[in-house]
């Protein structure tokens, strides 16, 4: 039984986001391919297309896995409706278009071609346009609650802070490297910056849900981690500016700030274990704590040990603009995001549809599988990585012998896949099968904790 | 221990202070910026590169500054390790260049869109990049590994004729002579043992035409090019 009209718009986004990711690794085993020489699909599908369609697929299912959290969040949180439930589905609606169309562009040749911001400029708007719904939409929400919580607000301000960090991104600049300066703003802001705000505030309230702690503790703590991950992320975006025609001094502040940066990731894979552990009164939803932990952990392993891999400038000269960056960007985005936003649809499930189905073959091997896949994906490219370093970039051979010489690492690579996407798949199985909405009406009866607010 | 007024003053107050530190340093960037790019240097041709390099999503394969994807080569020095008549002949077909290698998507760039694409190259090649990309520092000791045979000879025969610019950065990226260079044609050491000035010009000026399906392409090589070139092999 649904508490509030609000969670089936969650429950569509999420839908969204197992549809976005799908394609996504379909993607990415075209783009794996074609790193072992089997291009076939090079005159429909080349590899620039592929790999904005793999990346930017991966912004958008995310971003639409942070608005379904913060559609059905928001709502518990506060105990109440989402401001306007129409507004809600216009805007998941117009997400919907703006990245189908920007998806389909990509195949004709119609982008911006800014690594990662690849949209074209006219669908930008567009963009910002929802993005400015959503946030009214949640903002009113807060604004007329009766109740707001460190958590809420947290997600709020990380949600508007992504948002605002949008809009450098949109500026145009005739000068590449002020045009790549800026880009940074938008990509590093986000990823290294506020996304970690919303992914401490998920985080959170999944904890305070699934362990029972008390929620002045929890809430103490994201005030921390959040601290960190802005104390170092924000002058560590520097590890961007080292090679771009920047001043020589981020080559310092770059460094020693980013090696900061895993410090703000291990203070959230501890929060998360040590929180896991002290909570008396345990939720029966093991799977959504294996992927809450799981988030934590993979994070700070992803982001914040392969981040610090290659971030020192005597070691990032060599190996930027590799295969190794490759290596850090997959386990870091699965880590920090992809797992986060599992984590939510895994507890969120079972609340939505009333099926307490906690347990089970499919969720777990799920996990696993795809956790395996992926570590195993991230080994593949950190052998083929560090072999590019060493003899294209230290021995001076030629790019494509190089590649020719490494191409057998990329069989590993679809091995690993492979296995990935058969957890993925489980995960997807596991949704259609038990997660649909079928005739879910909403309760009518005041929810337990919110007898003052019947749902409309 | 700490409260959570306390944890707040710290997440604020790291925020706020760390964001102005980085600003000061922004505005800092952007003024030193212009000098470091010789911005003077960044005309219109320049500029209008820039445009072609983005609106074909050329970052979607190849890194440049070391930002993009990792499928096809980094381009920060590539007009210096290439040289413009090689940029040239590649834009204008990219997959004659290398036969059955990896591809690149054939854009049909007009003779002016490549002069832009290569004038903005040239300007990102001079760019001060902090020392990036480094000079292979371990190709010294992995060359000097096997006992070598007397390198002096490699000088020996062609001290007569200078090596032209067209063979030493078009031809070389797919032919080896005197053991340096591509793998992807046959060597060029005593080729004029196996043909005759006449043939190897006729060959030059369109391989087809000799030898229908070859993979070697056609550079459209200007006369003094097709003179230059043929003197220079007939004497290997």
């Amino acid at each position: 039984m649904l508490r509030y009209h609000s969670w089936k718009v969650a429950w569509t986004f999420f839908a969204t986001c197992m549809l976005l990711l799908t394609l996504q690794i379909v993607y990415g085993f075209i783009m794996g391919f074609a790193h072992m020489g089997f291009d076939g699909l090079h005159e429909w599908i080349p590899f620039n297309t592929a790999r904005a369609t793999h990346t930017n697929l991966l912004v958008v299912w995310l971003l639409s896995g942070f608005m379904g959290s913060a559609y059905y969040i928001i709502p518990d949180e506060t105990e109440q409706e989402i401001w306007s439930l129409p507004l809600a589905w216009i805007q998941w609606g117009s997400l919907v278009v703006v990245s189908v169309t920007a998806v389909i562009g990509f195949h004709f040749n119609w982008w911006e071609g800014r690594k990662f911001l690849e949209i074209p400029r006219p669908l930008d708007y567009l963009v910002v346009v929802n993005v400015l719904s959503f946030l009214l939409n949640i903002g009113m929400t807060l604004f007329k609650a009766k109740r707001t919580t460190t958590t809420a607000l947290t997600l709020m301000v990380g949600l508007t802070a992504a948002a605002l960090l949008y809009l450098p991104g949109m500026i145009t600049f005739d000068s590449q490297v002020v045009d790549s300066y800026f880009r940074w703003w938008v990509v590093h802001l986000w990823v290294e910056g506020v996304w970690e705000l919303v992914m401490g505030a998920i985080l959170s309230y999944l904890l305070i849900k699934l362990s029972g702690v008390d929620r002045e503790v929890v809430e103490k703590w994201l005030y921390v981690i959040v601290g960190l991950t802005f104390l170092s992320g924000i002058l560590g975006t520097g590890h961007h500016y080292y090679w771009i025609g920047a001043p020589e001094y981020w080559l310092m502040v770059g460094g020693a700030f980013s090696a900061l940066e895993p410090l703000a990731f291990l203070g959230m894979a501890l929060y998360c274990v040590t929180m896991a552990r002290r909570g008396e009164r345990q939720h029966d939803n093991r799977i959504a704590l294996y992927w809450s932990v799981g988030c934590g952990i993979m994070s700070f392993v992803g982001a914040g040990f392969l981040g610090f891999a290659h971030t020192l400038p005597q070691v990032n000269i060599w190996t930027h603009g590799t295969l190794v960056t490759a290596m850090h960007g997959h386990l870091s985005f699965w880590g920090a995001y992809a797992m986060l936003i599992f984590a939510m649809i895994a507890f969120a499930l079972p609340e939505m549809t009333g099926r307490k189905l906690y347990k089970g073959w499919m969720p777990e091997w799920a996990f696993w599988l795809s956790n395996i896949g992926m570590v195993s994906m991230t080994g593949a490219f950190a052998v083929a990585g560090i072999t590019q370093v060493y003899l294209e970039r230290r021995v001076g051979m030629d790019f494509l012998d190089v590649q020719e010489a490494v191409s057998v690492h990329f069989l590993g690579l679809v091995l690993a896949a492979s296995l990935f996407t058969i957890g993925i798949g489980l995960y997807i199985w596991n949704f259609l099968k038990y997660g649909v909405l079928a005739n879910a009406s909403v309760r009518t009866d005041s929810a337990p904790t919110a007898a003052s607010q019947p749902a409309k | 221990m700490l409260s959570k007024s306390q944890a707040r003053l710290f997440f604020v107050g790291a925020t706020a202070g760390f964001s102005g530190v980085f600003l000061w340093l922004t505005v800092d960037t952007i003024r030193q910026v212009p000098e470091r790019s010789n911005q003077d240097e960044m005309t219109a041709e320049v500029v209008a590169g820039k445009e072609i390099w983005e609106v074909n999503n050329c970052m979607g394969c190849h890194t440049l500054l070391g930002e993009g994807a990792y499928y096809a080569p980094e381009l920060t020095k590539a007009y210096d390790r290439r040289g413009e008549a090689w940029l040239r002949i590649f834009l204008r077909d990219p997959q004659a260049m290398y036969p059955g290698r990896r591809k690149m998507v054939q854009y049909d760039f007009t003779e002016d869109e490549i002069s832009e694409v290569i004038a903005f190259l040239k300007w990102i090649g001079k760019i001060d990049t902090n020392g990036f990309p480094a000079e292979p520092d371990m190709r010294p000791k992995a060359q000097a590994a096997p006992a070598s045979t007397a390198p002096t000879s490699t000088a020996s025969t062609a001290t007569t004729i200078a090596v032209p610019t067209m063979f030493s950065t078009v031809c070389i990226s797919c032919h080896a002579l005197d053991g340096k260079g591509g793998v992807v044609g046959p060597a060029l050491d005593g080729v004029s043992t196996r043909y005759s000035e006449a043939e190897l010009r006729a060959w030059l000026a369109d391989p087809q035409s000799v030898k229908p399906g070859t993979a070697m392409p056609n550079l459209s090589l200007s006369d003094a090019d097709l003179d230059s070139l043929t003197t220079f092999l007939m004497a290997k």
